[in-house]
């Protein structure tokens, strides 16, 4: 390994390596210790300039309730749920297909639809902005939860195919030749074959998709309007404008919105980290 | 009837030429091995026969039926891959019992199957396992099995015990061999390891650059190769190649080799269309070479001996006369003998060959010795 | 070449797979795209007719001051960004060790990397609130007045670009992570013996293996550069007075506030060329090492 190993035989050296990294992770995460240790405060607290100190009162339940009976977080958090779910599995049947077949079938312009699935997935929102907030008003959709659903599944199919192209191209040939010498047809080899052995990928993938489409602010913006379809993103930024130093309870808002993202994440770090390094590190 | 039979199979990727005007027939029954150094075609070939892989134009009929254009599945065909290819996410029964289901055949025919290939190969008690909980052997046998499960008309077996250490594909090529004989299917194996080759063929083919350059019974293969080619690709150590000079053809042919007093080869081919003056390539088996001063003979320096027990294998310098192609890449002088021990490392000897065991090959590597009979 | 005869169904199901992914990505991704480059020749309020108006929105561009304040932000961005390759391999030297509690220490570095942006932003907004944040106090800690950085033209760009960098060095840190375990171990070996340490062993041992791993950081961190908009939106708006727009937020500005649609898309089509540059780079080594491999 390298860097190179301090011996098990040094265990104060180990000890005081620990210590020191444990110190710059401390710095490295200062602000989200601002933003929790100022989410377990009061109002008064806040203004009287208390940042570091201890909190006069621990008031993260009195923040919490002002949260969900105060503002519309709750109602935010359920749109996101409704939005994110549904845009998550979509993704994942239609990748699994598309990748199956970019990764599996040889057909003319494969390399050309390859190239087209990356630049969409790397290109800046604001490019396909105007029509697709047009395309969403033309339908009907604009400010609903189909406008965003449609929009994350279109985008998020880009990303998807390739992950799920690679890994489905990384399994042995001779797998897929022993299904074909044995009769299966392309979709017995999909169902049969392919689906059971890329379950690590859709794992992987799912946090990922979970996280992205979650944590999206800028097409909630762009195809919504009312409370009633707002994502819990854009209510964050609302409530930052409404509540503006009220700190405490903004605090509060925020570590909310965290929350299924950091858990999910901690609870699949493994598929997570597998998911963001998959192709980039083919050693 | 045949099993198999390939008339004018030709395949190209690109501009690639790789299957050449292949034409060829397989008996029901026939174990047939398909040998070649790497790149010559016979996985392609095989994958052909299997529909795994599309010829640009020929025509394949199994058990008497065309199926060129038929996909793998309908060929009645079941393949051993070289990585085995075993479903990891399915049990060893699953596994052979898949190409059962996707049939649609019945729950308890499948069951039936996959016990009775089971039982035949010993693995009875590894069936609610997964592959990656099996030895090498052990999946070995599950590929095997997967493939009789489907009682297929022909085998096929991409190079099956190339993954295998050395003892247990000793053990495989028994129990193949055996397999063949209790189920009288007809297989078709393709390996580089002339050993298989020799050891289980009926017939063998060798292949090179896409093109069958002989088909034959092991021994009839290795006694008569019909080129240089079929001669240095069969038989370990490989046979010594001189290079020579044709200088008189009114009885056999009368040459002149570097380092060698001048040979005279008795029996020619009737059609060896040699001048003289030609150039010729004298081949010789390391077990025709000899120690006793008998036949042609000419001094050499023993350079290196490897006592084998049962027989030695001698490496000796000879001056002038100089091997060309050898397995060693040196121009020693390759000699395998009986048992016994050898001459000491560094001593001279006079080693010879009766003129009667040579081969003889044109420049374009045509064999021109008449056919060899049986010993 | 002869096809094999396979049924209508073998044929046609690879077809009926791709197809829904593919027109979904076509129709939304690929088709505005390329409507945006169209909707830039006109001008447009997002609702009435569309009026050709050729290339005047880009002439218009050239001589807007707040296009050149979008585009020197871009090069901010891009330019800082640089810093997050380098951070992030050093923070995954620095964690790569197989001590008791490293694990955990990994993860919550990766923490930035899984909240939203807009979490990002509200944290960091608080962080440089001139009178209670955590900046003011180190200022007033070596007795100077804290600036207010969001509020000062000068600062804003580079205050709002080091609250980016912060996921975007943890991202860079995974991949490096990653990177450092596939090392071919017998070279790392080779290396020791011959004696290479500290910064030789890392120049020429073990950065030349992370080769394809630092372009991706790179590539993804230029990416990330250029898309950056969220951050923006959440942390000042494009202000104080746009200095801190970058092309995609004035673009969103010009079409959504201002319902100049035509204008807006100029903006984007300019945005997807810059970034084509980057992308077609990256494509191209990415076909490459695929050929290679």
């Amino acid at each position: 390994m390298y860097p190179r190993q301090i011996p098990e035989t040094r265990p104060v050296a180990r000890l005081a390596y620990a210590a020191c990294v444990w110190i710059v992770l401390a710095v490295w995460l200062l602000p989200v210790f601002a933003i929790m240790l100022t989410a377990l405060r009061t109002l008064e607290d806040v203004m009287a300039g208390n940042y570091w100190g201890w909190p006069d009162r621990i008031n993260l339940w009195g923040n919490l309730v002002a949260v969900f009976t105060q503002t519309d977080m709750l109602r935010y958090f359920l749109n996101s749920l409704i939005i994110t779910l549904p845009s998550t599995a979509l993704v994942l049947i239609l990748s699994t297909m598309t990748g199956y077949v970019l990764a599996r079938h040889r057909f003319p312009g494969a390399t050309l639809l390859f190239a087209t699935f990356i630049a969409g997935n790397f290109m800046p929102q604001q490019v396909f902005m105007i029509p697709v907030r047009d395309l969403m008003v033309s339908l009907g959709l604009y400010d609903t939860f189909g406008a965003l659903i449609i929009f994350h599944v279109a985008f998020q199919t880009g990303f998807a195919t390739l992950f799920m192209r690679n890994f489905i191209a990384a399994l042995p040939n001779e797998l897929f030749q022993a299904a074909r010498a044995e009769g299966a047809s392309p979709g017995q080899v999909l169902v049969q074959i392919v689906v059971p052995l890329v379950r690590p990928a859709l794992a992987a993938l799912s946090i990922l998709l979970f996280t992205f489409i979650w944590n999206d602010y800028f097409w909630a913006i762009v195809l919504t309007q009312t409370d009633a379809v707002k994502p819990v993103t854009a209510g964050l930024a609302n409530l930052r404008g409404e509540w503006a130093s009220s700190w405490n309870v903004i605090s509060a808002a925020t570590l909310f919105v965290a929350i299924p993202p950091v858990v999910m994440f901690f609870l699949m770090q493994r598929h997570f980290v597998a998911g963001l390094t998959m192709g980039a590190v083919k050693g | 009837m045949s099993d198999v039979k390939l008339t004018s199979v030709q395949k190209y990727y690109a501009a690639f030429h790789a299957l050449r005007d292949i034409d060829l027939t397989i008996q029901p029954g026939e174990f047939v091995v398909m040998v070649g150094p790497s790149g010559c075609g016979k996985s392609t070939l095989l994958k052909s026969i299997a529909g795994l892989s599309d010829i640009t134009s020929g025509r394949i009929e199994i058990a008497g039926r065309d199926v060129t254009r038929t996909d793998p599945g309908e060929r009645g065909i079941a393949m051993v891959f070289q990585s085995y290819a075993l479903y990891p996410h399915m049990s060893v029964a699953q596994n052979m019992g898949f190409g059962l289901k996707i049939m649609k055949r019945p729950r308890a025919e499948i069951d039936a199957a996959v016990r009775a290939a089971a039982e035949i190969l010993r693995i009875t008690d590894v069936l609610d396992k997964k592959p990656g909980q099996l030895s090498g052997g052990q999946r070995q046998r599950v590929a095997i099995g997967r493939a009789i499960t489907r009682r297929p008309d022909v085998f096929l077996f991409d190079e099956p015990l190339s993954n295998l250490d050395a003892a247990l594909r000793t053990q495989m090529r028994v129990e193949l061999a055996t397999l063949h004989k209790r189920l009288g299917a007809t297989m078709i194996y393709v390996t580089h390891d002339q050993v298989e080759a020799m050891t289980m063929a009926d017939r063998i083919v060798v292949l090179r650059a896409g093109r069958i350059e002989q088909v034959g019974a092991p021994l009839e293969l290795y006694r008569n190769p019909v080129n240089h080619f079929v001669a240095s690709f069969l038989g370990a150590p490989r046979m010594n190649f001189f290079e020579g000079r044709l200088r008189d053809l009114s009885a056999g042919a009368t040459l002149e080799v570097p380092g060698l007093p001048e040979v005279t080869i008795p029996a020619l081919a009737a059609d060896h269309g040699l001048r003289p003056g030609n150039r010729v390539t004298l081949g010789l088996r390391p077990e025709h070479m000899r120690i006793d001063g008998r036949g042609v003979t000419t001094p050499a320096t023993l350079r290196l001996a490897e006592e084998l027990g049962r027989e030695s294998v001698l490496y000796a310098d000879a001056g002038a006369l100089r091997t060309t192609g050898s397995d060693t890449g040196t121009e020693s002088v390759t000699l395998l003998l009986g048992a016994g021990t050898p001459p000491p490392e560094g001593s001279t000897l006079q080693i010879g060959f009766d003129p009667a065991d040579a081969y003889l090959f044109a420049e374009d590597g045509r064999t021109v010795t008449a056919p060899k009979s049986a010993p | 070449m002869l096809r094999t005869r396979r049924s209508l169904r073998h044929r046609a199901t690879p077809a009926l797979l791709l197809a829904p992914g593919l027109l979904l990505f076509l129709v939304v991704i690929v088709f505005s795209a390329l409507r945006t480059f169209w909707i830039s020749l006109h001008a447009w309020d997002g609702f009435g007719p569309m009026t050709w108006v050729g290339l005047s929105n880009y002439a218009e561009l050239w001589g807007d001051p707040q296009f050149w304040v979008s585009l020197r932000n871009n090069v901010i961005w891009l330019a800082v960004f640089l810093l997050a390759p380098p951070m992030g391999l050093a923070i995954a030297l620095l964690v790569n060790q197989k001590i008791r509690t490293m694990r955990l220490a990994k993860s919550l570095f990766f923490m930035p990397l899984v909240l939203s942006t807009v979490t990002v932003g509200v944290i960091f907004v608080w962080f440089y609130d001139p009178s209670y944040g955590l900046l003011a106090l180190l200022f007033h800690a070596f007795g100077a007045s804290p600036p207010a950085v969001l509020s000062s033209d000068t600062w804003v760009t580079f205050a709002v670009v080091f609250a980016a960098l912060w996921p975007q060095v943890a991202f860079c840190m995974i991949l490096f992570l990653a990177g450092l375990n596939t090392l071919d171990e017998e070279i790392i070996g080779a290396g020791r013996v011959d004696n290479a340490r500290g910064w030789q062993m890392l120049r020429h041992i073990v950065l030349p293996q992370l080769r394809q791993v630092a372009f991706i950081a790179l590539a993804i961190s230029m990416i990330g550069a250029l898309r950056s908009f969220d951050i923006i939106a959440v942390m000042t708006s494009g202000g104080p007075f746009g200095s801190s727009t970058n092309l995609a937020y004035q673009m969103y500005q010009e079409s959504l506030f201002s319902y100049r649609f035509g204008y807006g898309a100029a903006l984007a089509t300019v945005l997807f060329a810059i970034m084509m540059v980057f992308i077609v780079w990256y494509l191209l080594r990415l076909l490459r090492d695929e050929r290679s491999a």
